[in-house]
């Protein structure tokens, strides 16, 4: 048994890791939004917002995969201005990018949403009363203070992406050394018999998620100011 | 007193409370008293915006700041657009911000041709120079409270609105904060607000006092006046019924153990206090420490005894308050007996003996 990756496995290592960052990247600050909306505001419509964010997380993700393509395809909302841009997302690495951040958004919003109603609303009504608005309160004082929650949640959805499977194969394929994720890479591998690969992509994907439960851990510990 | 600047005409309904307010305040320091759920912090609140009131108008210096009349368009302008100064009960700091990041906050925020505080002269007048590098978990409660006035100063409020600063510090500091507090209020001119359950704080410190009760306006006159007025001593919590008098050190003497303080009119004798000759002092005496004798008492080992007229009998619970004024006005309790006794009334002409150790120095 061959234990040493080649250089195209260790490729499909970085598309991952660059999926699963571009992902939670783009989700971030959506994410940021939504939390802050759901811990700190009173406004209508936030029980169809809470629904609408948590969907990822408890449909298939080949359902939200399809939502996506549907959104993404030539006929969708968005194809037209993709077609003005002269681009093409759907079976790129990008597409698994935004796979990775919608499925884990879910968990993302929860994590933030957690640290940031943990923020006394009363600091935040002093930075007002001081002249603060709302974002610069919610930058100065409300971030800062869910600091460790909020990077937590970071974590917490770049390690689902690097997981992501049933949404990507949909909107991205699995296309060897364009599109083939760690996860979809071990699917294909064990399909096709070649258990020595699978399991060298397996350790890849133990060592990435184990690193990232510690730091999750280890935020959250420390995440009391 | 100064002109009225605060105009409070509102109305804010809980599920087990209705606050109800129409009441102009002067520009000097307006105490709100009252018992707890009286109505004083939601007050405050609907003032610096965090509250919205139900109707009426919130006017500062001839602004709305709330307004339900359709001719303002219902005005209920953000807290961050009023101008108001709030210092917490419990100071509220940054808790990821040092001291000076503090301060300087509200300072920040104010724009240039409106800051006429400078943060350095705060700094100085509250001696918060040695804690601008400390994080507030750090402080202790009566260094969160200067620093908490000095934030909220410093973003140039038109009116500060202060909520029980002292309700959680101990004895000692209580009396150096109304004592910044009243020289911020002398050198800045700023009005202030101030929410207390405890009488003898409004006595020292403000010019008017408004007392509140369940969620009604009863009396609105100077403190000394308040005071007279039936319905506000049963208001007062017994435990609280003390006088605060401010003075200053003018002689220590060793032998006997004591420190000689003049307050206005009269001299008292206190425990020895760390303090140098001239040195502003604040003492509270409790209402139930202090005795009143009818005649000029004789051999008596206490060294304070003060000459004073009655101005006020007040019946709380089963005690009566006896408003008695030595140059100041100096609260005694009593027992209904030693009422009819002594044949106390307004006006009668009685001895106050205040036992050294019973005096307790503030700061």
């Amino acid at each position: 048994m061959n234990h040493v990756p080649t250089s195209e496995e260790f490729d499909v290592l970085l598309l991952s890791l660059r999926v699963a960052a571009v992902g939670t990247v783009i989700g971030l600050p959506l994410g940021l939004l939504i939390a802050w909306a759901l811990a700190k505001t009173s406004m209508p419509g936030k029980v169809l917002l809470d629904t609408l964010v948590s969907f990822p997380l408890v449909l298939p993700p080949v359902v939200t995969g399809y939502a996506l393509l549907l959104l993404l395809g030539r006929n969708g909302p968005l194809g037209g201005l993709q077609d003005d841009l002269g681009i093409e997302i759907l079976f790129t690495w990008f597409a698994a990018a935004l796979a990775a951040g919608l499925v884990s958004l879910p968990l993302m919003v929860r994590s933030m949403e957690v640290a940031m109603g943990a923020v006394d609303p009363r600091l935040e009504l002093a930075a007002r009363s001081l002249g603060a608005s709302r974002w610069k309160v919610f930058t100065t004082i409300t971030v800062p203070l869910a600091f460790r929650g909020i990077l937590a949640g970071v974590v917490l959805a770049f390690a689902r992406g690097m997981g992501e499977f049933g949404a990507t194969i949909i909107v991205a394929g699995n296309i060897p050394g364009h599109t083939q994720t760690l996860p979809l890479a071990i699917f294909t591998n064990l399909q096709v018999g070649d258990d020595d690969a699978a399991v060298r992509f397996i350790v890849f994907s133990l060592a990435v998620a184990l690193a990232a439960l510690l730091a999750h851990r280890w935020m959250l510990k420390r995440a009391v100011v | 007193m100064g002109e009225a600047f605060l105009n409070l005409q509102f109305r804010k309904s809980f599920p087990d409370f209705t606050l109800e307010l129409d009441v102009s305040l002067s520009a000097g320091i307006t105490a709100i008293f009252g018992p707890s759920g009286s109505g004083k912090t939601t007050t405050l609140n609907c003032i610096a915006g965090i509250t919205k009131p139900d109707s009426g108008s919130v006017e500062l210096w001839g602004r709305q700041l709330y307004s339900s009349s359709t001719r303002f368009r219902g005005i209920n302008r953000p807290p961050e657009k009023r101008r108001v100064g709030y210092v917490f009960q419990d100071g509220l700091l940054f808790p990821h911000l040092r001291v000076r990041e503090n301060i300087l906050y509200g300072y920040h925020q104010t724009p240039k041709n409106r800051r006429h505080l400078q943060p350095n002269k705060l700094v100085e007048m509250l001696e918060l120079e040695p804690l601008l590098q400390r994080m507030p978990s750090t402080l202790s409660g009566g260094e969160r409270q200067r620093v908490a006035l000095a934030r909220a100063m410093a973003a140039s409020p038109e009116i500060l609105l202060l909520d029980e600063p002292l309700a959680s510090l101990d004895m000692p500091f209580r009396g150096r904060i109304l004592r910044h507090l009243k020289a911020i209020h002398h050198e800045t001119g700023i009005p202030m607000v101030y929410v207390s359950h405890t009488l003898s704080e409004v006595m020292v410190l403000a010019q008017q006092a408004l007392v509140l009760s369940d969620g009604k306006q009863v009396a609105l006159d100077t403190p000394n006046k308040v005071l007279h007025q039936t319905p506000v001593l049963p208001l007062v919590d017994p435990a609280h019924l003390e006088t605060l008098l401010e003075g200053r050190v003018v002689a220590h003497h060793p032998t006997s153990g004591t420190t000689e303080a003049v307050f206005g009119d009269f001299t008292l004798w206190l425990p020895t206090v760390d303090r140098e000759k001239g040195d502003p002092i604040t003492v509270s005496v409790a209402a139930s420490d202090v005795m009143v004798a009818a005649e000029a008492p004789t051999g008596l080992s206490a060294r304070n005894v003060l000459k004073a007229t009655v101005s006020a009998l007040n019946r709380v619970g089963d005690t009566v308050m006896v408003t008695a004024d030595a140059g100041s006005p100096i609260l005694v309790e009593v027992t209904p007996e030693a009422v009819s006794a002594l044949g106390l009334q307004p006006g009668s002409e009685v001895y106050l003996v205040l036992k050294a150790s019973s005096i307790v120095v503030l700061g």
